[in-house]
């Protein structure tokens, strides 16, 4: 030890000396405000204050890492879980649009329905289309069960959809208007010229048989002119889009009142009863009904038993309850 | 006699090492602190010499051994602080430097000389003193200056007491 000590007496020389500046700490108070600090306290906390402030540092970038980047883990699985529940949601959401909007083409169904008690009619839901592009057809979800019948009109309330062309147990296919082998007998509402409003295939059907002499302005009401024994008279069909001389008949071109590519509702006409005109909930004016409503009997609460028009001679068939 | 030693080689063949009779040491140094004290009760005149620093270089220089010199001028050192109003350590650390460099450098260079005696006193007065001002500037933060002409007188007059202190201390001396 003695000779450790000897051969290195700078080290000790530093020892002795900064063992007396300890002392001298120890007894030396520094003036810091109104307080007299001990040295040695003075010393301690400005030595340790940087290491804190460095350790403070240290553990706070530590924690940003560890809460940035290696707990992430956690986080992306919650993220995901998140995710298919934001989806779940939005999902929900959007089935919730679409029963509210259902809700509210019901409403207008029911208004159009209420406002026509002696007409009897059932409501049905479109619950598919045609698998061919060129033929425009849809099916409902009302058939034979239903006392759908083949040749019963299709409105909504806007007017004109389609006729029935063919009946399954619990659906049936509707023809629309604007197919191609489509015709419902038609007037123009104003001149009350007799036509017939044919499919082409196109979005917008034509009205043929009318002469070039005869006058005719865009916008011009379409209505059923009742001579098809399908529809009843003055259902709107839809406006003149654009009327062209043409051989030997002008070329017109009608736009369905009815939003034909937007069907989901329609009304199925149990009976070719004419429609009294009445101002509905969905703003539309309905068709006319001359005839008295009170020979109809009530088969339920959404829909009338179909009755023969007597006034045109037409026979309807008669569906009979099946339940 | 001149010489010149390799520092901390007491035990070499051509170093030659005062011995002093027993207690010489320790009372010379007992001696410097009490006189140091006493006369300064009458007068000021005491203050132009350090006696303990005096002590502290003598037997640095003559021992030859940086650690009994650095503990000898640890010793003065502090016991001179506690007879002084400073904080215990300030001349304690001067000294304590002093005696270290003091037996370091006392075997690399003539000693004897009276004027060489004169010389290393006066230079490590200052020194002594710049040790003194840098810890009173540290850890007292007192602005005390390093060099003053009051300072060069003292240095003046140590060193020349001193010269007669060391030849009265070199009587001292065991004969080898």
């Amino acid at each position: 030890m003695i000779d450790t000590i000897r051969r290195r007496p700078l080290a000790l020389l530093a020892g002795i000396v900064l063992a007396q500046v300890l002392l001298l700490a120890f007894q030396i108070k520094r003036e810091n405000g109104e307080d007299h600090v001990r040295l040695v306290r003075y010393w301690a906390v400005e030595m340790l204050t940087p290491v804190e402030r460095a350790g403070t540092l240290a553990f706070s970038k530590i924690s940003g890492v560890w809460y940035g980047y290696v707990s992430l883990h956690d986080a992306r699985a919650e993220n995901q879980k998140l995710r298919g529940e934001v989806e779940q949601l939005r999902l929900r959401n959007q089935q919730l649009e679409s029963q509210a909007a259902e809700e509210q083409r019901l409403g207008v169904l029911q208004s159009f329905r209420e406002a026509h008690p002696e007409a009897a009619m059932l409501a049905a839901e479109v619950i598919g289309a045609s698998a061919d592009p060129t033929s425009h057809t849809l099916f409902i979800n009302r058939g034979e069960h239903d006392h759908i019948r083949r040749n019963m009109g299709v409105i909504t309330p806007d007017g004109v959809v389609g006729k029935i062309v063919e009946v399954f147990p619990a659906s049936a296919q509707v023809l629309l208007i604007n197919d191609k082998d489509s015709g419902v007998g038609a007037l123009i509402a104003s001149t009350r010229t007799h036509g017939v409003v044919k499919g082409s295939g196109d979005p917008e059907p034509h009205m043929e048989y009318i002469v070039n002499d005869e006058k005719v302005q865009v916008g011009e009401a379409i209505t059923t002119s009742g001579e098809d024994r399908i529809f009843p008279k003055d259902l709107p069909i839809g406006a003149v889009a654009s009327a062209d001389p043409g051989n030997p008949f002008q070329v017109i071109r009608i736009r369905p009142a009815a939003r034909l590519d937007r069907l989901e509702e329609v009304l199925v006409l149990l009976s070719q009863q004419e429609l009294t005109p009445k101002k509905t909930n969905g703003g539309s004016v309905a068709p006319s009904a001359p005839s008295s409503p009170s020979s109809q009997p009530k088969t339920g609460a959404l829909k009338s038993a179909p009755t023969a028009n007597q006034s045109a001679g037409i026979k309807i068939p008669t569906p009979e309850p099946q339940r | 006699m001149s010489y010149m030693l390799n520092p901390g080689a007491e035990s070499g063949s051509n170093i030659e090492v005062h011995k002093y009779y027993g207690g010489t040491v320790l009372g010379a140094a007992l001696l410097a602190l009490v006189l140091q004290a006493f006369l300064h009760k009458y007068g000021r005149w005491s203050e132009l010499i350090d006696l303990p620093l005096l002590v502290t270089i003598y037997f640095g220089v003559s021992r030859r051994n940086p650690v009994t010199g650095l503990f000898l001028g640890a010793a003065i050192g502090i016991f001179q602080d506690a007879l002084s109003h400073d904080p215990i350590g300030m001349y304690g650390i001067a000294k304590t430097i002093v005696g270290y460099v003091a037996s370091s450098i006392g075997a690399r260079i003539d000693t004897e000389h009276p004027a060489s005696r004169f010389g290393l006193i006066f230079l490590f007065f200052h020194f002594h003193q710049a040790v003194l001002t840098i810890t009173q500037h540290v850890l007292l933060d007192l602005q005390t200056p390093f060099f003053s002409p009051r300072l060069l007188l003292d240095s003046i007059v140590t060193a020349g007491a001193g010269v007669v202190l060391f030849a009265l201390l070199d009587r001292l001396r065991r004969s080898s």
